[in-house]
């Protein structure tokens, strides 16, 4: 009897053992990495290279978030943060048309549950000579903006995101900063 | 002590692990099906297409194992855990897992370690555990069902085909999702062209195998040191961590196009192939040989003769058998393969007073089989000799399948 109840013990310890190294996989990596800082200092004055060779010089005042940043030879992300501000932008081979990059972009948007492009498309253009196009979106409790722009076989998306006030003091710095995309300086 | 022991049939309702493993399924079922719900809401249609392609190419793998326990069928529940445990609880704990853990790369390291060796590190290390811990949870519930390395490799094939199916859907939807053209299905085909053939052979089922074959000898070789056991499994855990980085990694980088493609295949993908495929062939033929050993014992050309004592221990064998035997006696090969297989397995549990008493009942199944084959003019289930043409055809059919498959890689824009 004894010996059938150690191994139910056992039988149980081993079950429980699961779930333990499960619950370490699913919640407690998730949580250390929440403990962890994500913002890095980041330079203002200088370029910061992006992925694929597209570079931007970040706004003053804004820091790097390293898990939404990947620099990549041919693609990459880049993720800033101004206080509650998400300034992300993202570089892709693309082989289409500038019309069809925001198209993609835009349905991506309106994809995600709540979200929706709100007012008209305008033409935006960086200090180096790259057009795009830049439009605004609206979502559950934030608003933000988005940019796209088409170069040498790459797309170039651009998204702003937070409450509709943070964004509106933040916008001329981040416009300024988006208007510095461009290849190798 | 061999590395095979006789298997007992019982699957008890009393083990508390059986209810916390099933416990684990449900959470996981949830989990998923919330995950999943996003996608399919806003992409119904790719999100069917995507589950209907890969549920289809689970079955190309499921018959494969199958092949593999031919001779020792493992319980289709248990088969079931094994592979809803790779679907579910492994990919539910890996997607979060996996995120935090890169996350915490790019913290502790920087971004650009992130970017280029976050996949490779993050990935495997997360989803190798949490693939492993299906084939422990199968021990936990039926240890006396592992009862040879191969039976581990199965259940570690199992998870890993589960884990496999669904990630590569999350993969398909995830390109629906960048393509941002609405609920299109272009990018679920490309998807599964290239993770479901070209990258999928070598993915978490091979993985899951290796890890199955070390839990396999932790379990049954206890005629060794529990340290010797130990490492061999830690050994076997670590060589399939080591096949997924190096399939994650940037190593081999050789640029875009079809032959870049190619030789990533080649050099990434086709060593542990091998290895693994060697290592599952030698845990096979050595269950192969326990269970027809116990068939040489009767010495009764009735239930199985010398010459199919040869076939039934080898895959190829068996399907030539069957196709030898022609269209009209292959059903009752097949049969008498399976019973002689059933009389295998109750010959080795009776000589270790497992079995419930079903030898005779087994024999006689085989003796049935035995009389419809003569009746149908082919009385011994033998392989006739390799001819050239199936040879010339199976070649020929390979090369068509990669050619088709070529052409729609490249009419796709992945090659």
């Amino acid at each position: 009897m004894g010996r059938v109840a150690r191994r139910q013990l056992a039988n149980v310890l081993g079950a429980l053992g699961l779930v333990l190294v499960l619950a370490g996989l699913a919640v407690g990596l998730p949580a250390i990495d929440q403990a962890l800082p994500a913002d890095r200092p980041v330079r203002h004055d200088q370029p910061y290279l992006i992925g694929g060779g597209i570079r931007v010089t970040p706004p003053r005042g804004a820091v790097l978030d390293v898990t939404g940043t990947r620099p990549g030879a041919d693609t990459g992300t880049v993720l800033f943060r101004l206080g509650p501000i998400r300034y992300s932008i993202s570089v892709r081979p693309f082989d289409g048309t500038l019309a069809a990059a925001a198209t993609s972009l835009r349905r991506r948007i309106t994809d995600t549950s709540g979200y929706q492009v709100t007012g008209t498309q305008l033409a935006v253009a960086t200090v180096g000579g790259l057009t795009g196009v830049q439009g605004g979106y609206s979502g559950p409790g934030q608003g933000g903006r988005y940019a796209v722009f088409v170069t040498d076989g790459r797309t170039i998306e651009v998204t702003v995101s937070g409450a509709d006030l943070d964004v509106g003091s933040e916008l001329a710095a981040i416009d300024a900063s988006m208007r510095t995309l461009g290849g190798p300086a | 002590m061999t590395d095979v022991q006789p298997a007992s049939s019982v699957i008890s309702v009393r083990r508390p692990a059986l209810w916390i493993v099933l416990a684990l399924l449900v959470a996981g079922a949830i989990r998923m099906v919330t995950f999943g719900a996003r996608f399919a809401t806003t992409y119904p249609v790719a999100t069917g297409v995507a589950v209907l392609l890969f549920a289809l190419l689970a079955v190309p793998f499921w018959w494969f194992v199958a092949e593999l326990e031919f001779l020792e069928r493992e319980p289709i529940v248990l088969r079931l855990i094994a592979f809803f445990w790779g679907a579910l609880v492994a990919t539910a704990a890996s997607i979060p897992g996996s995120t935090a853990l890169e996350d915490i790369v790019a913290k502790l390291g920087s971004p650009h370690l992130a970017a280029d060796w976050g996949a490779a590190i993050a990935g495997p290390s997360v989803e190798e555990i949490a693939k492993t811990l299906g084939v422990v949870a199968i021990v936990l519930i039926a240890r006396a069902q592992v009862n040879s390395v191969l039976d581990g490799i199965v259940y570690g094939a199992l998870v890993g085909l589960g884990f496999q199916i669904v990630e590569d859907v999350v993969f398909a939807l995830g390109a629906v999702a960048l393509a941002g053209q609405g609920d299109q299905v272009q990018p679920v085909i490309a998807t599964f062209l290239l993770r479901g053939f070209l990258s999928g052979v070598w993915s978490h089922t091979l993985f899951g195998a290796l890890a199955g074959a070390g839990i396999g000898y932790l379990v049954v070789r206890t005629d060794r040191s529990g340290r010797h056991r130990a490492g061999v499994a830690a050994l076997a855990v670590l060589g399939a961590w080591a096949c997924h980085v190096l399939w994650n990694s940037p190593l081999y980088g050789f640029g875009n196009g079809g032959l870049a493609l190619l030789a990533v295949l080649v050099f990434k993908g086709l060593p542990p192939l091998i290895l693994i495929l060697l290592l599952v062939r030698a845990a096979h033929d050595r269950e192969a040989n326990y269970y027809v050993g116990h068939l040489a014992t009767l010495h009764d050309p009735e239930l199985i003769t010398e010459a199919e004592m040869s076939v039934l221990g080898s895959g190829a064998r068996r399907a030539a058998a069957r196709r030898h035997a022609g269209r009209k006696a292959k059903p009752t090969v097949r049969r008498l393969q399976r019973a002689q297989a059933r009389l295998a397995v109750e010959l080795s549990r009776a000589s270790c007073s497992v079995s419930d008493g079903s030898v005779g009942r087994c024999c006689d199944e085989v003796r049935e089989q035995r009389r419809i084959m003569i009746a149908l003019g082919h009385p011994e289930a033998v392989a006739a000799p390799a001819s050239w043409r199936h040879s010339a055809s199976t070649i020929a059919t390979t090369a068509l399948a990669v050619a088709v498959l070529w052409m729609a890689l490249s009419a796709l824009g992945g090659a």
